[in-house]
């Protein structure tokens, strides 16, 4: 009973190139949540939403600034809109608690889409790779791998690098870390934690800014980008474990991979039945037992972190609760 | 406080007498109200009084929508299950996802059972469009109201009766269950779960009980709606379904028993009401949300409530006059802001954008008057309330500010 | 003195009021608006020629929230309201909902009927096994989408020896895939493979690429729409995949100007094509432009089409004291046919399935009407005319009609 369709060892490298490409744009949005969340115990519902911003800023800048540019400039502007959120809006809330944080954020990334709808409509808009960067990097059994792909992934690397970098080996870093466990003796100390959050906060929403200046082109930039990738965004939080940035990334790389392999494969859990020689008993059950994992690739995140949750709900790499 | 029992005699009066007093796209709307209000409850015993945020509340309204449907079409409204029981189905269903989620949920606490509760809501919700069986696919599942008990039930009329009976039946029901030992239990979860722990209780039974009765409540709130629109769809199970119950319930006061049930009336009349005035009808639900999360944490009833228990020292003349003139100075920037946004909305419409031409932007027809948009008119009227409401307002609170120190 | 009073008593009638429950806000309401356009478009030729019953005919317009339940309560206002007819196109959950709904309030109301018009909800189920006397189908529907498009691909000798049916896994998307399943003998294809996956949620289409490519198509027949059609097409495209598309919805607004030139060379199968008979066409564009501000695109000219057809059947109801009699505008738009710039689009009383002519079209340079600012549009390839585009009518449809 054939587990793969026709499984040669050029699809499973394709898949797991394609799963770990993936895997990093899941990380470069969810990576300024992951930080946020630590830092700051706020579960940023609006994260998806900066996401958006990055790739429609993205798309207003190049015709003014050319590509490159945009690309760095879009997520500073997403960047100052974090900040200004985090000083006028979450300021007033965090005194209420994390659920009030957290519905403050929803509201806000309704906000969000809909002034985006408002302004730049309700299609996709055309926001493209550009020529000189849209052709493949190499070819594997007649299939090309587009260059901007690893591209994308190349920038995620860079991304988790310089993070990691700055918040172990800087004094940034080292105050940024310490005002999560004793924000009051940082205070005494002469740091001004206000500032520091504010900080943080800018800097998560630059980054999934980046992510979707990036990814914007590559995949369509519609008003409805931030719901699509907004759940699993919170899956890899949680199963990479909440504030820890190595956790996200195993986490998203485990997503992707998962993905891009269940939806190679037409296994069904009747099959595995069939093992024990209740295949047929399976057959005629149906339902859950007899669809496909190519078609149900789309939920395996949510039974990954139904896992993970119930198992060590500290994530993956998280630390014990 | 000594009021609340007469409040709550005239309005259950109220909405007795309501198809009376109202037309019958109101009267829609208000069955949406009731059941929203119900929903909202079932919510707010396990996150006010029990402390556990819920983010997956949708997969228990969906779990009894269903039963509800198939019971329909089994049963046809007779025997074991008459039209007016069906939502004990709801209810029973609701009870026992209740329990099977609310154990695994329960086993951890805060934000990580807050994501358990997500997680649950997003498998089924995830899994539903291939069980089609039980959901019925995109177009979902269809029955009809079959007449019992002597009514008919295929109008308007009986339908609110029926959800109304309900309604106020559980509410009834979640009041007097929170008088008992568990209801009580509940609080103790929120205030203080490592003490109760050092008292002997079993927290994860506990928490796993109390999840079960809120999602039973939830249950006949998702049967009620199946009874209203005769079908059940896994639409209901969406996130935002969810996330809906958790913003009408804070909007409306968590800590305050009726407080969700009042959330969710105001929301849900409030969504009705919009969605057929204005396109962007969702972006000024984004701006209460975070508007009344700022300055209302409370909610509506929890403010109210607080007010009342600690009046200010000025007296009730004062105090009403600061209230009006507080109401007064929103109205006027709440004018300027949906005026501005109204504006810009047709401004930046495509059918407006298609009508420019070479230096000629049309006037825009707004509250029955023209504006032309390169002037200043429109956009000092707009700003310009809105400015003035913010400004008055401001100056309203550091009167009031003066005085209590003055006071002081 | 007789025609005198009778055309008072006439025109004191209850107006027709027309009901549009579309999706007019949240994420899927950028379909919905383009319904709206259409609707009210029509509404306004047919009322420049006099209306119904001499008085002009008012749309109610309700915003059903993006689903299904929200349609129910929306369908329920609009009957309250006086509505006689239900209009609605952009979605086939919300056409479940409605189809029902109106059954069931015509059930519980002899004498008070109201009738639904679907101008563009193409699941088979809706003149199925959910047909019943008061729905009608101005759309095509999954059958005749797919069989055209096979037809003319086959024609242009583009459609190749192995097909891939890959599709969302719902009922629009199972109806395209069996019928491209159906057609396999006769158009003499072999189906390599089917895949249905989840709607609107996969973001990286890459497997799916890598599966189509495994299995050495030369054509993937899709019914996708949105992203799921956009990003196949542009992962197809980065994949450097050659395989042509056949597609139901590619001239959804912002795909052309999104994929850009991966689009170039895949087929569509619509109902309207601009540079089909070019006198009425051109004429019919221009007017539509003049009065929405836009050109006539994606589902607008079905469902002006749709609106066009319930007009000719409202010439032959003579207007009651009440109003409209439902069930004589049933009873005429059930045998109701009416020129449009394609073709002649006529009813079928059996199902009241629509039946019009369909364009097989392909995405080229030389279109002289370009999408979304791009250098591409549509061309014509094949038109098929009502007859040839027709399908059976399906088992499940057991209409009961009245008396």
């Amino acid at each position: 009973m054939p587990f793969f369709t026709e499984v040669s060892v050029d699809q499973i490298l394709f898949a797991l190139l394609n799963g770990t490409i993936y895997g990093l744009l899941l990380f470069m949005v969810s990576a300024g949540l992951t930080l946020i969340f630590g830092m700051m115990g706020v579960l940023n519902f609006a994260h998806a939403s900066f996401y958006m911003l990055g790739a429609y800023f993205a798309y207003t800048l190049e015709p003014l600034t050319g590509f490159w540019m945009a690309i760095i400039l879009a997520p500073i502007l997403v960047a100052g809109i974090g900040i200004l959120v985090e000083r006028f809006i979450l300021r007033h809330v965090h005194e209420h608690g994390h659920a009030h944080e957290l519905l403050v954020t929803f509201g806000l990334a309704v906000v969000i889409a809909e002034i985006i709808k408002m302004v730049y409509g309700k299609f996709a808009v055309d926001y493209r790779v550009p020529v000189e960067l849209n052709f493949a990097a190499f070819s594997l059994s007649g299939i090309d791998y587009p260059f901007y792909r690893l591209l994308m992934g190349g920038i995620a690397i860079v991304m988790f690098v310089a993070i990691y970098a700055l918040l172990t080996k800087t004094r940034v870093g080292i105050v940024v870390r310490s005002a999560i466990y004793r924000p009051q003796m940082v205070e005494a100390l002469g740091h001004n934690v206000p500032v520091v959050f504010m900080g943080v906060f800018g800097i998560g929403a630059a980054l999934a800014g980046l992510a979707g200046a990036v990814a914007g082109a590559f995949y369509t930039t519609n008003p409805n980008m931030a719901l699509e990738l907004g759940v699993m965004v919170f899956v890899v939080v949680v199963v990479g474990g909440l504030g820890s940035m190595g956790g996200a990334m195993a986490a998203s790389l485990l997503i992707g991979i998962t993905n891009s392999l269940a939806v190679g494969s037409d296994f069904r859990i009747a099959d595995l039945m069939a093992f024990v020689g209740m295949g047929g008993w399976a057959d005629d059950i149906g339902g859950l037992l007899t669809m496909r994992m190519s078609s149900l690739a789309a939920t395996l995140p949510f039974f990954i972190m139904l896992l993970v949750l119930v198992l060590r709900p500290s994530g993956l790499m998280g630390e014990k609760e | 406080m000594k009021f609340a029992p007469l409040f709550l005699l005239i309005s259950v009066a109220v909405l007795i007498v309501l198809p009376w007093l109202v037309s019958g796209s109101m009267l829609n709307a208000a069955v949406q109200m009731l059941i929203a209000a119900l929903f909202a409850m079932a919510f707010g015993l396990l996150c006010g009084q029990a402390g556990m945020l819920s983010f997956g509340h949708a997969a228990y309204f969906g779990i009894g929508a269903f039963a509800a449907v198939h019971a329909m079409n089994a049963f046809g409204g007779e025997g074991l299950l008459p039209t007016p029981l069906l939502p004990l189905v709801g209810g029973a269903t609701g009870l026992v996802g209740g329990l099977l989620a609310g154990y695994f949920s329960t086993k951890r606490t805060g934000v990580y059972f807050a994501m358990i509760t997500l997680a649950l809501a997003e498998l089924l919700h995830a899994l539903a469009p291939h069980l089609k069986t039980v959901f019925g696919g995109e177009a979902g599942i269809s029955s009809f109201r079959m007449p019992a008990w002597g009514i008919g039930f295929g109008g308007l009329n009986d339908v609110y009766f029926l959800t109304l009976v309900w309604t106020l039946v559980c509410i009834g029901l979640l009041y007097l269950f929170s008088k008992t030992p568990l209801g009580r239990l509940a609080l103790g979860l929120r205030e203080n779960a490592h003490r109760l722990r050092f008292l002997g209780y079993n927290t994860n039974a506990l928490g796993t009980l109390i999840f079960a009765v809120s999602a039973m409540f939830a249950g006949v709130a998702g049967a009620l709606q199946s009874i209203n629109i005769e079908a059940a769809n896994y639409v209901v199970l969406e996130s935002h379904i969810s996330t809906a119950v958790v913003l009408n319930s804070y909007i409306g006061g968590v800590r305050v028993f009726l407080g969700p049930a009042i959330g969710g009336a105001v929301m849900t009349f409030f969504g009705h009401v919009t969605s057929d005035l204005t396109r962007v009808w969702l972006l000024y639900q984004g701006i209460i949300f975070v508007l009344v999360m700022m300055f209302l944490p409370r909610g509506l009833m929890g403010e109210l409530v607080e007010r009342a228990r600690n009046p200010s020292a000025e007296g009730v003349a004062q105090t009403l006059g600061t209230l009006l003139m507080r109401l007064a100075s929103l109205a006027i920037a709440a004018f300027g802001a949906v005026f501005t946004i109204e504006f810009l909305q047709r401004l930046l419409s495509p059918e407006y954008r298609a009508d420019i031409t070479e230096g000629n932007w049309p006037d825009i027809t707004l509250f029955s008057y023209d504006w032309a948009p390169l002037s200043i008119a429109p956009w000092a009227i707009g700003l310009g309330l809105f400015g003035l409401g913010i400004a008055l307002a401001t100056l309203i609170n550091r009167r009031v500010a003066a005085r209590k120190e003055a006071q002081a | 003195m007789a025609l005198v009073l009778g055309a008072a008593t006439a025109a004191q009638a209850e107006p027709l009021k027309l009901a549009l429950v579309e999706t007019l806000s949240g994420p899927q309401a950028s379909t919905g608006l383009l319904y709206r356009d259409a609707v009210k478009y029509q509404i306004g030729k047919i009322n420049e020629a006099g209306g119904f019953g001499g008085a002009p005919i008012e749309l109610l317009e309700y915003d059903n929230q993006g689903g299904p339940v929200g349609a129910a309560d929306r369908v329920r206002a609009a009957i309250s309201d006086g509505a006689d007819v239900i209009l609605q196109g952009s979605s086939s959950a919300v056409a479940g909902q409605v189809t029902e709904d109106v059954r069931k309030h015509n059930l519980r109301n002899p004498g008070d009927e109201v009738l639904y018009i679907n101008l563009g909800s193409e699941a088979m189920e809706l003149t199925g096994a959910k047909c019943h006397y008061y729905h009608f189908r101005t759309s095509p529907n999954a059958a005749i989408r797919v069989n055209t498009l096979l037809d003319g691909m086959s024609e242009a000798g583009v459609l190749g020896d192995k097909v891939y049916a890959m599709n969302q896994n719902y009922s629009w998307g199972i109806d395209v895939q069996d019928n491209t399943a159906a057609a396999a003998d006769r158009l003499g294809f072999e189906m390599v493979e089917k895949t249905l996956h989840d709607v609107n949620k996969i973001q990286d289409f890459s497997p799916y690429v890598q599966r189509v490519q495994a299995a050495g198509a030369d054509t993937v027949i899709t019914g996708n729409w949105s992203n799921d059609l956009l990003l196949l097409m542009k992962a197809a495209g980065s994949a450097g995949l050659d395989v042509r598309f056949g597609t139901a919805f590619l001239d959804q607004p912002g795909n052309i100007g999104n994929a850009g030139a991966v689009a170039e060379g895949h087929f569509l199968s619509a109902s309207f094509n601009p540079e089909v008979n070019p006198e009425k066409t051109d004429a019919f564009m221009e007017d539509y432009k003049s009065v929405t501000g836009h050109y006539p695109s994606y589902v607008e000219p079905t469902a002006v089409f749709g609106m066009m057809l319930l007009q000719g059947a409202l010439k032959q109801v003579e207007p009651t004291e009440d109003g409209l009699n439902a069930s004589d505008l049933a009873a005429a738009l059930e045998n109701a046919s009416v020129e449009t710039p394609m073709g002649t689009l006529s009813m079928r009383g059996a199902d009241h399935q629509a039946i019009l002519p369909m364009i097989v079209q392909e995405v080229s340079r030389n279109a002289k009407h370009k999408s979304d600012g791009t250098e591409f549009g549509f061309v014509p390839v094949k038109v098929i005319s009502a007859a040839d585009a027709e399908q059976p009518v399906q088992d499940s449809c057991q209409m009961k009609r009245p008396g």
